[in-house]
Parts: C-alpha cells; sequence; structure tokens
C-alpha cells in the first residue's frame, strides 16, 4: 500500500503540463464534489452545466476553496470534451447514453470516466442484467476512448473527508487500457481516496452491483451517506 | 475537423476514403486556448501535434530567462520536441498556444499502429521527415551564414503572413536578431518595395 502511494505522487509531481479535465453535470451533487477535491491539485477545470447561475457559483466557490485553482465554465458538453485530456461524466446512467454519441468524435483517444450506478428508481437493484454494466455499454458507445469506471463506489457526501474510523475510503477503477488506468488513479488519489485498480472494464459489474449494494445498506441501517468500502489487509 | 490534415497528406499521397476513415481514429483532437501550454519544459513530449487551425509555437527559456522562439506552427504544421518524441527523454522545449487553436494529437504508439493499418502512410512520414531535416539544416545553414535581410525574407517565404499574425519580439527571436534590428529591416524593405 505505501509503495503505491509513494510511486503514484511522484508521478503527479513530475508533470508540469496541466491536464485539461471536463466534469460534465458539474453542478450535479457528484460533479460538485469533484470538481471542489480537484480544484486543489495541479489541474485545469472546465466545469459543463446546463445552468448559468449555479455554474458561476461553483466557480467562485472554487476559487474561494483554492485562489489559485484553474477552472472555467461552459454550457457545451461537445466543447468541453474537446478541450480535454479527461472527460468525467457526472451524470446518471441514462444521461451517459445520450451524451455518448454526441461527444464520440472529440473524445478520441481520451480517458472519459464513468462514474454512473445504474439503479432502479425503488432502489431494489440494476436496471442492467448480469452480463453487463454501464461501463462496459459506454465502452462499446465509445469505441475509441478509454472509459474508466471509478468513483461510482463512493458517496458525494464524504469527498474532501473520505477518511472513516481512521481509514481512508478505497476508491475503485476499472478499465481496458493499464496506462488509462495509472493515470486516472494520480487523478483519484488527488481527490483524496485510496485507488485501487480491479481489472478490465467488466469489472464494472461487481463494482456498479456493490454501490448498489452499499446504498441498499444505507438506507436499511441509517448510515447517512457516511459510509464507503474498505479492503483490510496485511 | 480533419481537413486541414487530409489537404496536407493529399499533396504528398493519395488515401482512398477508406484509408482515411482508418486513419482518424488514431488522433486525439484537442482544442487549446491561447497562452495555454501544450507542453512545458522537463515533461516527455508524449504527442506530435498537427495543427488544424490557430498557432502553435516551440520556444526555450535560457538561463537569464529569455525566450527563444524555435518554430511557429500555423494550421498545416507540424510541431513537437522530436527528440523528446523519439527518445522519451525529458523536453528542453515549451510549447504554447499564440492564437486559439484546433490540434490533432498522436502518441508514438498510435502512430506505430496507424502505419501498420495503413501503409502508405510511411511514404507520407518519410517526406515529412525529409522536409523537417532540410528545414533544420537551413535554419543553421540560415543563423550561421544569413544576414538579417535574408533571414526575414526567408521566413516570410515558409510562412507568408506571420508578421501580421504574432508581436515583433517573438519575430525577432524567432530570426535570431533584435527587435530593432528587425524593425529596421521592414522599414528598408518597404522603402525597398
Ligand atoms: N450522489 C452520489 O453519492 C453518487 C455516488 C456514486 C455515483 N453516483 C452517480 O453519479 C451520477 C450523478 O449523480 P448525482 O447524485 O450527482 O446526481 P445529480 O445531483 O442529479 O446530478 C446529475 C447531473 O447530471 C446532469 N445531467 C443530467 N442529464 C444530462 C445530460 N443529458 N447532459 C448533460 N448533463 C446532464 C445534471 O445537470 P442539469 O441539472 O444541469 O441538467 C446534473 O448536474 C449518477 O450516475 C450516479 O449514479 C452518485
Amino acid at each position: 500500500m505505501g509503495a503505491t502511494f509513494v510511486v503514484l505522487n511522484q508521478r503527479s509531481n513530475m508533470m508540469k503540463t496541466k491536464q485539461t479535465i471536463a466534469i460534465i453535470g458539474a453542478t450535479g451533487s457528484m460533479g460538485t464534489a469533484i470538481a471542489k477535491c480537484l480544484a486543489q491539485a495541479s489541474y485545469r477545470l472546465l466545469l459543463m452545466g446546463s445552468d448559468e447561475n449555479k455554474l458561476q457559483n461553483l466557480q467562485d466557490n472554487i476559487k474561494q476553496l483554492n485562489a489559485a485553482a484553474d477552472a472555467d465554465w461552459l454550457l457545451c458538453p461537445i466543447d468541453a470534451s474537446w478541450e480535454a485530456d479527461i472527460i468525467i461524466l457526472a451524470v446518471p446512467y441514462i444521461a451517459e447514453k445520450e451524451l455518448a454519441p454526441k461527444i464520440a468524435a472529440v473524445a478520441t483517444g481520451k480517458i472519459v470516466i464513468s462514474i454512473s450506478n445504474p439503479i432502479t428508481a425503488d432502489f431494489t437493484g440494476s436496471l442492467l442484467p448480469d452480463h453487463t454494466s454501464a461501463g462496459e455499454e459506454l465502452q462499446q458507445l465509445l469505441p475509441h476512448s478509454k472509459i474508466i469506471k471509478t468513483f461510482n463506489t463512493t458517496f458525494a457526501a464524504n469527498f474532501g473527508q473520505p477518511v472513516f474510523a481512521g481509514n481512508t475510503a478505497d476508491c475503485f477503477l476499472a478499465g481496458n487500457s493499464d496506462e488509462a488506468l495509472q493515470q486516472t488513479a494520480v487523478l483519484v488519489e488527488a481527490v483524496g481516496f485510496k485507488p485501487i485498480i480491479t481489472g478490465d472494464i467488466k469489472k464494472s459489474r461487481t463494482l456498479e452491483n456493490m454501490q448498489i449494494l452499499l446504498m441498499q445498506l444505507g438506507i436499511k441501517n441509517h448510515y447517512n451517506w457516511r459510509a464507503g468500502w474498505k479492503i483490510l489487509h496485511d | 475537423m480533419f481537413e486541414v490534415l487530409f489537404e496536407h497528406i493529399d499533396k504528398k499521397i493519395t488515401l482512398t476514403k477508406e484509408e482515411e476513415n482508418k486513419l482518424t481514429p488514431f488522433f486525439i483532437p484537442k482544442k487549446y486556448r491561447k497562452r495555454q501550454y501544450v507542453l512545458q519544459q522537463g515533461d516527455i513530449c508524449k504527442y506530435i501535434a498537427f495543427v488544424e487551425k490557430g498557432m502553435l509555437r516551440s520556444f526555450q527559456v535560457d538561463d537569464k530567462g529569455n525566450e527563444h522562439v524555435i518554430q511557429f506552427a500555423p494550421e498545416g504544421w507540424w510541431i513537437a520536441d522530436n527528440y523528446s518524441f523519439l527518445t522519451g527523454s525529458p523536453s528542453s522545449y515549451d510549447i504554447d498556444v499564440l492564437e486559439d487553436a484546433e490540434v490533432l494529437l498522436i502518441t508514438q504508439t498510435a502512430l506505430e499502429e496507424m502505419l501498420q493499418a495503413i501503409p502508405v502512410m510511411e511514404r507520407y512520414m518519410r517526406i515529412l521527415m525529409q522536409n523537417s531535416l532540410i528545414s533544420m539544416q537551413n535554419r543553421i545553414a540560415c543563423t550561421l551564414g544569413s544576414n538579417a535581410e535574408e533571414r526575414y525574407q526567408g521566413v516570410l517565404k515558409a510562412l507568408p503572413n506571420i508578421a501580421q499574425r504574432v508581436p515583433q519580439h517573438m519575430l525577432a527571436s524567432f530570426l535570431g536578431i533584435t527587435p530593432e534590428t528587425l524593425s529596421r529591416v521592414r522599414r528598408q524593405l518597404l522603402k525597398n518595395s
């Protein structure tokens, strides 16, 4: 565990050229949480949403948190994705499908992060059959992009304070490109979670169902969104 | 998004429609805003960039903090720190954006895969390399031998409207002369014309 942290840190410190991250759905719960955490790190942020006032407020908020933060907002998901090195789709599962064909041409070769959990409205289970996942579906829709499933097992409420009983919550990653997984792990760490690479994009099935389970348990046991996953090991 | 690249390729080789379609997924399309960095000195140059729109430049900063412009890349030009790109060693250049730009980036892995998938592109790349060698040799010869006026006329031949598009001090830096000398040369040429 220690060793991974050191290596990731060194890599993130070494790059001087700022990466641009587009957050599509930046004014939603997850988009805002991710944006505020990333604003503390050395990234250039492009906040995309549909409401100018909310976007301006978010940008002001970010500047208050870190005067040196490099953040801009815009209304067009295509322009945001075109300018980005990494695209975070902080939107519901259904919206991923709507956005994919729009951004496909400008997302070629880029990391596209899927954070969605395709849960039914009544929280009883997944909208998808066992043999697929939102992550895999997005990879099919964007065959020339590198889809990484991550941030789907972390609640928006816990960004900025991802420590539970002394343990930093794990944040799992799945995707088909090793290089993209490594780069995204640096980003996950910058946000404050402990990155754990699980395997190829098929692992999204497990990751999405893990969070559906955690939501169900949260409701049953009144975790009040203060809950996360942690692998205990020696 | 690929119009200028296809035009550029078309001047040197012929691609079928099918080959054109095969080509596009190897490139990362990226928009940049004026003053943004594409590459900062010390980082590894992971891409070569083709400029579809706007203008990029590469430059080196010396010990005293002076900028020395290596290359201007307006639309239709390729730009990278080739040494860093090919050897994987840290770049000694910065590349930044002089005019809002639309760029196509290609990594070394994607370049290799592209050349495998579309063998005729090998010829295009060879011609590019030859041209780059020629212009590099010209640039050295120019710096060693030519006077300010010859240098200025040389750059106008390669980049006809460069004087209107970049600040004087950058153009002077590219030519390896002072801004004052550049003004003098321009006034002189105007008088003669
Ligand atoms: N909340 C959590 O704790 C949590 C944890 C893990 C994963 N997730 C996942 O994160 C995603 C977002 O959840 P959330 O809780 O942040 O939801 P949310 O607060 O409702 O935010 C969703 C955002 O998506 C945007 N959006 C919706 N459709 C869009 C479209 N077609 N194009 C562009 N933007 C669109 C909305 O923007 P407008 O309002 O401007 O339309 C909104 O900002 C979901 O997939 C969810 O499963 C959430």
